[in-house]
């Protein structure tokens, strides 16, 4: 006797490239060039060309931008090393690293040696940690 | 293999959402608009939902939001019992409208030259946004507060909702012209310019009158008490989506049920195509907007239609290199010539 089984039809999601970005969550955004702006008046005088100079603000947040990645990038390199911990009251602890949360609010660890023993796997906060340091 | 709905959700209000309106096709795209009862809406590309910016100054819940034809100004309806002008493009406020109670609605003419708002206080106003000091013109009738209030036909007439009533009007007379009693409450109406088509939703039934004439094209009832429904532009399809906070999607032609989906985690509140009929929004009690493809696996916006064939890895490749100096990069970022920090090469130097 055959045995027959429902079977839902299997289906992959539909990829996609990222999710929408949210507010920055520090400024109401409108970013001069978040979008182009439709049709402002132009000031006369000032060409539109590569060469001009970057306002102050752009350059600031650029160099924003870009230490922000490469921060984000340091954590990723971190993934799997050793990383020892300086933490409150000259505590000072070794761990493998394994991730962080979005917020970068807890670094979740492995192998957590501290002074009473070695943790298999734990969640330092980070608001504990005062400087954390690996060699790539 | 068949493609499953992966809807994209915009996160950022901290409440529910309860309006949401796309502009029109504009050189950059379209845009939407979200308002929330946390008082800030917010702007969004249409296409992928990430976010612009949001409009602060409201003192209230917002209840009506809308944008322009090419998304240089926005409008919103507020519980601070005033409706606010603003410029899409700076996110300035350029005009605070004071009424007499909440603001539910507000509309854009088509040249913008016109704010049409109805609210809690059942009256119908039309400011002139090029005198913005004077008195705006006031129609009054409804005996209920009024939900959602649209131009029409070329803007020569106002379709109005409250409670149990929508009504016509013709906007030079400022009279009414006729009106539709219905034994539920109103929850939504949407006006199609194209076949002046009136979208209204009330109990579990989605109906399309005439926006001309007011009278009944059809009617379909849902499994759920819907909330908001929208015909796609060229009307093939229509979403609707309600109280079991799942959305719908019905053809338009046959009536028939073609697919549904679950995932907001409240009710919802709103839906809406958008004006290239791509995509559909949502806005829900949970304080998120979802966008949901209208053809599940076609390439378009944030979504990518990946063959079998083709590496799929590619979408997981972090297309940026790693900059290996520190003090010469950022000093090349400040520069006026530095080239982009973004490499073509997929790799990522640890």
């Amino acid at each position: 006797m055959l045995a027959r089984t429902m079977q839902t039809p299997l289906t992959i999601p539909v990829p996609v490239l990222r999710l929408p970005r949210g507010p920055d969550g520090w400024s109401r955004g409108f970013a001069p060039d978040g979008r182009r702006a439709p049709l402002k008046p132009e000031v006369p005088g000032i060409p539109e060309s590569p060469g001009v100079p970057e306002s102050q603000e752009s350059q600031e947040q650029r160099a924003r931008a870009a230490l922000r990645e490469r921060y984000l990038r340091s954590l990723l390199a971190m993934v799997g090393r050793q990383v020892s911990f300086t933490l409150h009251e000259g505590v000072h602890v070794t761990a493998h690293f394994g991730a962080t949360d979005l917020d970068v609010a807890n670094f979740y660890v492995s192998q957590l040696q501290t002074p009473i023993g070695v943790q298999a796997e734990a969640l330092l906060r980070c608001s504990d940690i005062i400087a954390y340091t690996f060699k790539p | 293999m068949a493609m499953r709905q992966t809807p994209l959700t915009c996160s950022g209000h901290t409440r529910p959402v309860v309006d949401l309106a796309f502009s029109g096709i504009t050189p950059y795209g379209y845009f939407l608009i979200s308002a929330c009862k946390d008082g800030k809406p917010m702007l969004r590309q249409g296409d992928t939902g990430d976010w612009i910016g949001t409009f602060l100054g409201h003192k209230g819940a917002v209840w009506g939001a809308t944008l322009n034809k090419d998304a240089t100004k926005a409008a919103t309806a507020a519980a601070d019992f005033t409706a606010k002008v603003w410029d899409a493009v700076s996110g300035d406020e350029l005009m605070t409208l004071a009424h007499k109670h909440i603001v539910k609605t507000v509309d854009f003419t088509q040249d913008s030259n016109y704010l049409l708002t109805g609210g809690q206080d059942k009256l119908l106003r039309i400011y002139d946004l090029n005198k913005p000091e004077a008195e705006p013109k006031e129609i009054s009738g409804h005996t209920s507060g009024i939900k959602k209030a649209l131009w029409c036909s070329e803007d020569k007439q106002i379709l109005s909702a409250d409670d149990k009533t929508v009504r016509l009007w013709d906007h030079a007379t400022m009279t009414e012209v006729k009106s539709l009693n219905f034994n539920m409450s109103v929850s939504s109406m949407e006006y199609i310019p194209e076949g002046e088509i009136l979208v209204i939703t009330y109990g579990r039934s989605i109906a399309f009158h005439s926006a001309v004439s007011l009278d009944p094209i059809k009617s379909f009832e849902a499994p759920a008490t819907i909330n908001s429904a929208s015909l796609h532009p060229e009307k093939e399809f229509l979403v609707a989506g309600g109280e079991d906070f799942k959305l719908y999607k019905y053809d338009y032609n046959s009536g028939e049920e073609l697919e549904s989906y679950k995932g907001h985690f409240g009710p919802i509140h709103c839906v809406r195509f958008s004006p290239d009929g791509e995509l559909y929004a949502s806005g829900s009690e949970d304080g998120t907007l979802r966008l949901w493809q209208t053809v599940v696996g076609k390439t378009y916006g944030l979504w990518k239609c990946v063959l079998p064939e083709e590496d799929s890895g590619e979408l997981a490749k972090p297309k940026i290199t790693f900059p290996e100096t520190a003090e010469e990069e950022l000093e090349e970022i400040a520069s006026e010539n530095s080239d982009s920090i973004y490499s073509s090469t997929p790799e990522v130097k640890a």
